[in-house]
């Protein structure tokens, strides 16, 4: 089954909003960065905004572009994905509970602090009573969503999807991070990732949407042929043969394999397993020197490879190796969370 | 009352996160429902919290609230004369 992607709306901490193909790279210094947020006044009115934190404004904002971009004037299905949810509100209304001795509990960031309001927010503002969802499962929060997308896709219930994976990075959920060692005590900036012998990574945030048809057309960015996700595999490398055989694929009908490294030495060693016993002569390349590593970057890295399938390139910043990526016909996106979550989604240009 | 009604109005505009409004575009006579400021129910809840966060004032019955919060004249007077601090 080929479900088509037909528009994405992208807000990262690149300039990737309303942009066609890659923007020029930027890069950071700083392992904290927030982002590059757009004018949210051209997409949500004031008095709706006034209770939706960034997350909401951005998934909106990004859902929105996604749709005009995208010849789907409403969807069958909103469907998220999202690791912490509207977390700046959660931790509003902790904060002041915890402040007011459990008193004057603020109603409006108790119902903002809820997972589901994401899918829920976007729906009310594109007036979709349609199929909703919410998927909140860590690292593969954006993966669940897709593949709920394909299961409906394969069951007939519906045409399009409004897929999406969503998340924030507050100053005190980085911090918590910080202490369990997901971050790089030294780093030494996004663009010296790919140099990287030390544990931990930067962080990154963003919201990504990406409308699925049924239906390809001239605006097609490419097709998404499977969706797998595994739980800490026995074999990896066995697995994503299995999972190639079972799309009528072989290791070299892949063009390019896009790997979700961060820099960081334990995150990425498994890649450098897979890229040696099986895709040892196949272009390769990275999105989170781009990102940064939040639980739902995958979204970040489907937008990477169906921009390299779409525009026939792949940025010099973000290649891995030397090898050429031919035609650019598929491309296999891997990724990871933590080595126990895994990803495997297959694209094909149409 | 000037203040307490300059006051008011700050706390509302803050608490309720009323972007791009200044307290001089609050009309004191106007309802702060339905057609002046244009508040919902989920507001009124937020504004029932702040009547016991700030002045200590609690509602035993939220559906006085609509009554209260008439317009700020009405909801000032009400805070001056039932303020616990």
């Amino acid at each position: 089954m080929k479900v088509y992607i037909q528009g994405i709306g992208n807000i990262s901490i690149q300039n990737t909003f309303r942009q066609t193909g890659f923007p020029e790279p930027v890069w950071y210094n700083e392992s904290y960065v927030r982002c590059i947020d757009p004018d949210f006044t051209n997409y949500i009115s004031p008095n709706e905004a006034r209770r939706m934190s960034k997350v909401i404004k951005r998934a909106i904002a990004s859902a929105k572009t996604c749709i005009a971009e995208s010849s789907v004037e409403m969807p069958d299905a909103v469907i998220s994905g999202t690791g912490l949810g509207c977390i700046e509100d959660t931790e509003k209304f902790l904060s002041a509970m915890i402040d007011n001795d459990e008193k004057f509990l603020q109603p409006t960031f108790f119902i903002q602090s809820t997972h589901n309001t994401i899918s829920s927010q976007i729906a009310i503002n594109l007036k979709c009573n349609n199929h909703n969802n919410t998927f909140v499962q860590g690292g593969i929060s954006f993966e669940c969503a897709l593949f709920e997308a394909f299961i409906l896709f394969a069951d007939n219930k519906i045409k399009s999807a409004l897929v999406g994976g969503y998340d924030e990075m507050t100053p005190s959920y980085f911090r918590i991070l910080n202490r369990i060692g997901l971050w790089k005590k030294k780093f030494e900036g996004s663009g010296n990732l790919s140099n990287s012998t030390t544990p931990g990574t930067f962080a990154g945030e963003g919201s990504v949407s990406v409308m699925l048809s049924s239906a390809k057309n001239e605006k097609t960015y490419a097709a998404i042929e499977a969706v797998e996700i595994l739980y800490q595999p026995e074999n990896i490398v066995e697995s994503i043969e299995t999972f190639l055989s079972r799309n009528s694929k072989k290791t070299e009908d892949i063009d390019l394999v896009v790997m979700g490294m961060n820099g960081d030495v334990k995150n990425d060693a498994i890649y450098k397993t897979i890229s040696a016993d099986m895709f040892g002569a196949k272009a390769h390349a990275w999105y989170k020197n781009l990102s940064g590593e939040y639980f739902t970057s995958t979204g970040f890295g489907l937008w990477f490879a169906a921009n390299c399938i779409k525009h026939k390139y792949v940025p010099s910043y973000a290649a891995l190796n030397s090898h050429n990526a031919g035609k650019l016909q598929n491309v296999l996106l891997l990724n990871h969370y933590q080595n126990k979550n895994f990803s495997l989604i297959l694209f094909s240009a149409c | 009352m000037d203040e307490l009604i300059l006051e008011l109005k700050q706390e509302i505009i803050k608490v309720l996160n009323l972007q791009g409004v200044k307290p001089e575009d609050i009309d004191n006579d106007a309802p702060l429902f339905g057609d002046g400021l244009g508040l919902d129910s989920i507001d009124a809840l937020e504004l029932i919290v702040l009547l016991e966060k700030n002045y200590g004032i609690k509602l035993e019955d939220p559906g006085k609230g609509r009554e209260i919060f008439g317009s700020i004249n009405i909801f000032a007077k009400y805070i001056s004369e039932n303020r616990k601090k």
